[in-house]
């Protein structure tokens, strides 16, 4: 275009314009239509299936246009999200992706009609025990210095056990360290399954098998727990960690005849010992925190005092567990922060 | 004594790392392997303790057929045969004397590895491994504290720790300085001599290999293309083996980028034992000037 124009007015847009510069390419037009064709589509369901029948009236003029507030408004948000890809020059595959993940995410809120107005309406009731957390009840957190205990105890009992199985299953798992790829293979999977289930799934699961604190059973089932917990999470990373150990002094063990055993322990081990110490001492403060939350389900120590209190609407009770419990978490942090600064 | 009887090794993904390879390497013979990049010379050295398991043909290692399909063959093969690597491979976490220990495994009980709890006589071989090596006073450093010609030394202390008839070495100097190198070098050729052992060593460095080796084996696309005493492995032969002339990188070890603060201890020593070498093997001395030379001239 440039160079068609040229000749006549050349000389002194050559002085301004030193050079031409290579431009960012163009996506093209017809995709961009095609993704506001989505757009309109998605705005058209999402009318379709509101719950909520807040109606936006816009004056325009002499007629009165109306429309329902929150699809509009995802509307308006998917068009600004299209405008800024097209003018950023963004190629269709992430203008594709920018609009989908905001059609996705007004289709999740507007699912479970999320809505933070209504935390304004229930504000009479939260008054109360707002009021109660700031005058936490301090006597009562060293009354139950027991369930502290215990809490400490599961977490413990379950760090030691639940790192040193997850240390064996990641060594099976990681194709490096393992015998052979089916074992691996397999080990994997049943890892997967492992972590598929949440810690207090688990924590149910055992209540009800083994019997809770009703049967003086609590601290075992929230141990077992606890342990199916570590072993899914060191396993995991662990084995991730062997599958990035440099190649060399495995290569080196094998050649002076080192058998599998021989050769994990002394060439896989040591490159993944920091890492190992610092998963278990993740997972020591992962389970001081889910110890109090799987005490809730019923397997004993500071959780379960935790929901008995809040049973009782004793809400300074509660405030003074969670301001200590955040003070042992934070405790615990700096206790494994400081190991892991002299571990590397 | 090794032998490969026409030799393949074809790798999973189609790659002929050898053809038809045809050699015998002898008790107590030092051979350098040369060729360039990709010619097959890993491949060779690392068919000899199974890490590369070769497929058509016979190697026999020390009298006794390699099979690399079974482990506990392939593991008693390489208790007798030590590897040194170009990059160490050491477990840099571990203390020295532990990685020697590492050549010890073979010999140990697994519940000792695992352990840790290594015997004492094990422990002292280890020692003398060292100090052969002669850096027994770092022994609980870790290793890596350790410079990278003290870690290759640590290296050829583990591969002495296994008593070896057989030292394998893929690039063992190629990682480090030139001054360093030929130190090192030298300690191989000590040790190797003093003991007795079988040595087969891949080399970048033409002068090296003229240096130390009693003979030179030459490879091209994964073929042996040269095999000859080291008198015999002129320019002229090396240049049929490279399909190309020869550059000044390609024979100077010394020379490149070598500070002159280097110099005096440098060139002083590799005229001395080369000298030593060649005397005790009844070998013509190659000249280590003509390269250097040669380089000049090339550089300007």
């Amino acid at each position: 275009m440039t160079a068609a124009v040229s000749p006549a007015d050349a000389g002194p847009a050559a002085e301004v314009k030193p050079a031409s510069r290579p431009t960012p390419p163009r996506p093209s037009l017809a995709i961009y239509l095609g993704l506001a064709a989505l757009a309109v589509a998605a705005f058209i369901w999402f009318w379709q299936t509101r719950e909520s029948t807040a109606v936006l009236y816009v004056p325009l003029g002499e007629i009165m246009l109306w429309a329902p507030q929150n699809p509009l408004i995802g509307f308006l948000v998917m068009l600004a999200v299209l405008a800024v890809c097209w003018r950023t020059r963004t190629g269709a595959m992430a203008a594709f992706g920018a609009l989908s993940f905001v059609i996705f995410t007004y289709w999740a809120g507007a699912r479970i009609n999320f809505s933070l107005t209504s935390i304004p309406e229930r504000w009479s009731n939260l008054e109360g025990q707002l009021q109660a957390f700031f005058r936490p009840n301090w006597s009562y957190v060293f009354g139950v210095w027991d369930q502290w205990l215990t809490t400490l105890n599961m977490a413990i009992v379950a760090t030691a056990l639940g790192c040193f199985i997850g240390l064996l299953l990641a060594m099976i798992a990681s194709p490096v360290s393992s015998p052979n790829k089916p074992t691996s293979q397999s080990v994997k999977a049943l890892n997967s399954v492992v972590r598929s289930i949440p810690d207090v799934g688990w924590a149910l699961l055992f209540v009800a098998l083994i019997g809770g604190t009703a049967y003086g059973l609590g601290p075992l089932a929230g141990v077992l727990a606890l342990l199916m917990f570590n072993i899914g999470i060191v396993a995991k990373l662990l084995g991730e960690t062997i599958d990035a150990v440099s190649p060399g002094p495995i290569e080196a063990a094998d050649a002076a005849g080192a058998n599998l055993l021989q050769r994990d322990r002394i060439a896989v081990l040591p490159q993944v010992m920091p890492g190992f110490v610092s998963y278990s001492l993740y997972v020591f403060e992962l389970n001081i925190r889910a110890s109090t939350a799987i005490g809730i389900v019923g397997v004993g120590g500071i959780g379960q005092e935790l929901s008995l209190q809040m049973n009782r609407f004793a809400w300074e009770n509660v405030a003074a567990i969670l301001y200590a419990l955040i003070v042992v978490v934070l405790l615990v942090d700096l206790f494994s922060m400081w190991i892991r600064r002299r571990l590397m | 004594m090794i032998t490969f009887e026409n030799v393949d090794v074809v790798y999973p993904n189609g790659f002929k790392g050898l053809s038809g390879v045809d050699l015998t390497i002898s008790r107590g013979e030092f051979v350098a392997i040369v060729g360039l990049s990709g010619a097959g010379k890993s491949t060779l050295i690392r068919t000899i303790n199974g890490l590369v398991p070769y497929t058509a043909g016979t190697l026999t290692v020390g009298g006794t057929l390699m099979d690399p399909k079974s482990k506990s063959k392939l593991r008693q093969l390489r208790s007798r045969v030590g590897m040194i690597f170009q990059s160490f491979n050491l477990v840099t976490r571990i203390s020295v004397l532990n990685n020697v220990l590492t050549g010890r495994s073979a010999f140990t009980p697994t519940w000792r590895s695992l352990l840790g709890w290594y015997r004492a006589e094990d422990k002292e071989i280890a020692f003398q491994s060292l100090e052969r090596v002669g850096i027994v006073d770092k022994a609980y450093n870790r290793a890596s504290a350790l410079s990278g010609g003290q870690q290759q030394r640590v290296a050829i202390a583990r591969v002495l720790a296994q008593d070896p008839e057989v030292i394998l070495a893929d690039e063992p100097v190629a990682s480090l300085d030139p001054p360093t190198a030929h130190q090192v070098m030298r300690d191989l050729r000590r040790i190797q001599q003093d003991l007795g052992i079988t040595c087969i060593v891949n080399m970048h460095h033409l002068d090296l290999a003229r240096s130390y080796a009693d003979r030179i084996i030459g490879m091209r696309a994964g073929s042996v293309v040269f095999d000859g005493p080291t008198s015999e492995a002129t320019d002229a032969v090396i240049e049929e083996v490279y399909q190309r002339s020869l550059t000044a990188e390609d024979v100077a070890a010394v020379d490149v980028a070598v500070s002159l603060d280097d110099l005096p201890t440098a060139p002083e020593q590799e005229a001395a034992e080369p000298t030593a070498t060649q005397a005790a093997d009844g070998q013509a001395q190659q000249p280590v000037a003509a390269p250097g030379g040669e380089t000049e001239q090339g550089r300007t």
